[in-house]
């Protein structure tokens, strides 16, 4: 006790942060979170397994190598059902789920809060207001709602982000007021149905509980090319994270422009989460549930993207798979689905309470 | 003696001190003082929203000393601290980093000289111990260069000084307010800065972690000749460990220097208007700081 840390410099290479893996290639030198690297990987693994089953399973029974023969180009009697009918909706939900996946991950790391995921703070709800708006307005054309739904979002994010603002970005304020704007978003959304044409008000209502039936190559591709075109910010993103999801001064002493870094993050997040509402409605919870899950298989200290998106994935084509085979011939909309799951999810998380945890020293900062 | 300019009879001071251990500060750590300061304050005033809580205030921090801020709670020490670190962006001043003034250095740049461990870290839930202290070196990494081996010696060599290697892989939670503490401070020297800012790095710590807190600060100060500026509660410990002090009252200095020459009975009824004994340490000889009699029924005589 008199003397601490009089002892001499380690052993070089003898502390590396534990668990983590060392990859260099060429100049460039990565960590690799093992647990992590296991984790997305058996994730992957039980993607490929359930997108497989997700194509076998429908009306009729489509054997699985026939599948596989349809994924590698090889001509298939199946071609119709598994590579035209099935195929399309189930790529839409990959993309859904990965883009609710990261979302939500980024979101949930800027505020540092389990609660403050897109489809809770308002910005599905946005998404959806401003996208059943058009509808009813005679907008139907899939080339547009898609960026109809990020205007939506954004705008949505805007709001809640101008509103939580009072010098500074407290994470119960952002979450509340994202919470307050949920609702009123929703009643938005109620009213353009009453208003709207009877039978775009029936469309709008199957899009709103978040649907993937009748969808498509239409919605998959503008999603399939954000996912790509952001690919890049969510990879600094990952690496923004590790000093983000410390607190803010300890982030700021550590060199990260700290504003910027944040709102860079919640835009990738809001962004996504539009799409993805653009595609497929808001399928609800995902995007709070995949990247809690995720953090909790790993055992990272931040959220990790990657699992979180392929967690997503799984979540919506496996959700989507039950909602068409429980009830079968009826279907389910696979928000349905997800919401069943995720409310649950949601009130033990509240009843829990979300207590900001101060440091166990005292905390009365 | 050290408690030079203390008018007041020795005959109050009670039980007398031995003076043997008495030391002076001897005439090159004074003259050491005078020397460069790389971080410097000029016209600086803070205020959070509309509350002004520091006011036109010039401070320069001596290099390779330690300095200790000292002051009544809400005479914005710890204000002070943010803002040489710019974490607080001065309403009027500026605070500069080798004559350039912060708010034009890139953050990331100032984070590769200047290291600041503020009042009450949060970890994120579950992190170990080895992930924390690797994270001070965030502003040496880029995001293809995650890890090098300056980066693996600047850990180890962290976490060895600070005895928390044993510790690596534990989760911060599970720790102990000392252990944890040593943590955060191994996180702050990974980051490898010649200036390190500390704020209040000792509230919460009982009195012998609060000792190794400290000395390990003036260890680092000697053997590395690192600059640190530390907001301290304990006026005794401020004297103690402090190069150079800075007494603060209601957003303004009222008084530095070396501890010795600084810390007087009137220094101590100005600043926290406490009537007090100063008294030579009987260990060190610096400023021991005795506050008078506790409240009696009926006084003495």
């Amino acid at each position: 006790m008199t003397a601490p840390g009089i002892s001499p410099a380690a052993r070089p290479g003898a502390v590396r942060p534990a668990g983590y893996a060392l990859v260099r290639a060429g100049r460039g030198s990565f960590l690799l979170h093992r647990r992590a690297t296991v984790v997305a990987a058996v994730l992957a693994v039980l993607l490929a397994v359930v997108s497989v089953a997700y194509l076998c399973a429908g009306e009729s029974w489509v054997a699985p190598s026939e599948v596989l023969k349809v994924l590698t180009g090889r001509p298939s009697a199946q071609e119709l059902v598994v590579g035209t009918l099935r195929l399309p909706r189930m790529v839409v939900g990959l993309l859904v789920g990965t883009a609710f996946g990261v979302a939500g991950g980024l979101i949930q790391t800027v505020a540092r809060n389990p609660l403050a995921s897109p489809d809770i703070i308002g910005v599905t709800q946005g998404a959806g207001a401003v996208t059943v708006g058009a509808m009813t307005f005679g907008v139907t054309s899939f080339a547009v709602l898609p960026y109809v739904s990020v205007a939506g979002g954004v705008l949505a994010a805007v709001l809640v982000y101008v509103f939580a603002w009072r010098g500074g970005l407290h994470a119960t304020r952002f979450v509340l007021i994202g919470i307050g704007f949920a609702v009123a978003l929703r009643s938005v959304t109620q009213l353009f149905l009453t208003k709207g044409d009877y039978l775009v008000a029936q469309q709008a209502q199957v899009w709103m509980t978040g649907s993937l039936n009748g969808r498509g190559w239409a919605e998959a591709a503008p999603l399939g090319w954000a996912l790509l075109v952001l690919l890049p910010a969510v990879l600094w993103a990952a690496r923004a994270q590790r000093t983000v999801s410390l607190d803010d001064d300890t982030a700021t002493a550590l060199g990260i422009r700290l504003g910027r870094t944040r709102l860079g993050l919640v835009a990738v997040g809001v962004v996504l989460a539009s799409m993805a509402t653009g595609a497929a409605g808001p399928v609800d919870f995902v995007a709070l549930l995949a990247p809690q899950i995720a953090r909790r298989l790993t055992r990272t200290a931040q959220i990790p993207l990657l699992s979180s998106a392929l967690l997503g994935a799984v979540i919506v084509v496996l959700g989507d798979l039950l909602a068409r085979k429980l009830l079968a011939p009826t279907e389910l909309p696979v928000g349905v689905l997800t919401a069943a799951v995720g409310a649950p999810y949601l009130i033990w998380l509240i009843v829990r309470g979300h207590r900001a945890r101060g440091r166990a020293t005292g905390g009365n900062a | 003696m050290t408690g030079t300019g203390t008018p007041r009879p020795a005959a109050e001071t009670g039980p007398a001190a031995p003076e043997t251990t008495a030391e002076e500060p001897t005439a090159q750590e004074t003259t050491a003082l005078q020397t460069a300061a790389r971080l410097t304050a000029r016209d600086l005033t803070l205020s959070y929203e509309e509350r002004t809580v520091v006011e036109g205030l010039d401070v320069d921090v001596p290099d390779g000393a330690v300095t200790v801020v000292v002051g009544p709670n809400a005479c914005g020490k710890s204000t002070l601290l943010r803002a040489l670190g710019r974490l607080l962006r001065p309403r009027h001043g500026t605070v500069l980093l080798d004559g350039t003034d912060l708010a034009k250095i890139p953050t990331r740049k100032i984070a590769q000289s200047l290291g600041l461990l503020p009042q009450t870290p949060v970890a994120p839930e579950a992190i170990t111990v080895a992930d924390l202290v690797a994270r001070g070196r965030q502003p040496h990494q880029r995001w293809w260069q995650q890890w090098s081996t300056q980066d693996e010696r600047a850990v180890s060599e962290a976490m060895a000084r600070t005895d928390v290697a044993a510790l690596a892989d534990r989760a911060v939670d599970e720790l102990s307010g000392g252990q944890r503490q040593r943590v955060w401070i191994a996180m702050a020297l990974a980051q490898e800065t010649d200036l390190l800012l500390l704020d209040e790095p000792t509230t919460y710590l009982d009195i012998a972690h609060q000792v190794e807190v400290l000395d390990l600060v003036r260890q680092l100060n000697h053997e590395r000749g690192r600059t640190v500026v530390a907001v301290l509660h304990d006026l005794n410990q401020a004297a103690r460990y402090a190069d150079h002090l800075v007494a603060m009252k209601a957003g303004r200095i009222v008084a530095q220097g070396h501890p010795g020459q600084v810390v007087t009975a009137d220094l101590v009824r100005e600043v926290f208007g406490l009537d007090a004994v100063v008294v030579p340490d009987p260990v060190t000889g610096s400023p021991l700081v005795v506050p008078g009699r506790p409240w009696e029924r009926e006084p003495r005589q």
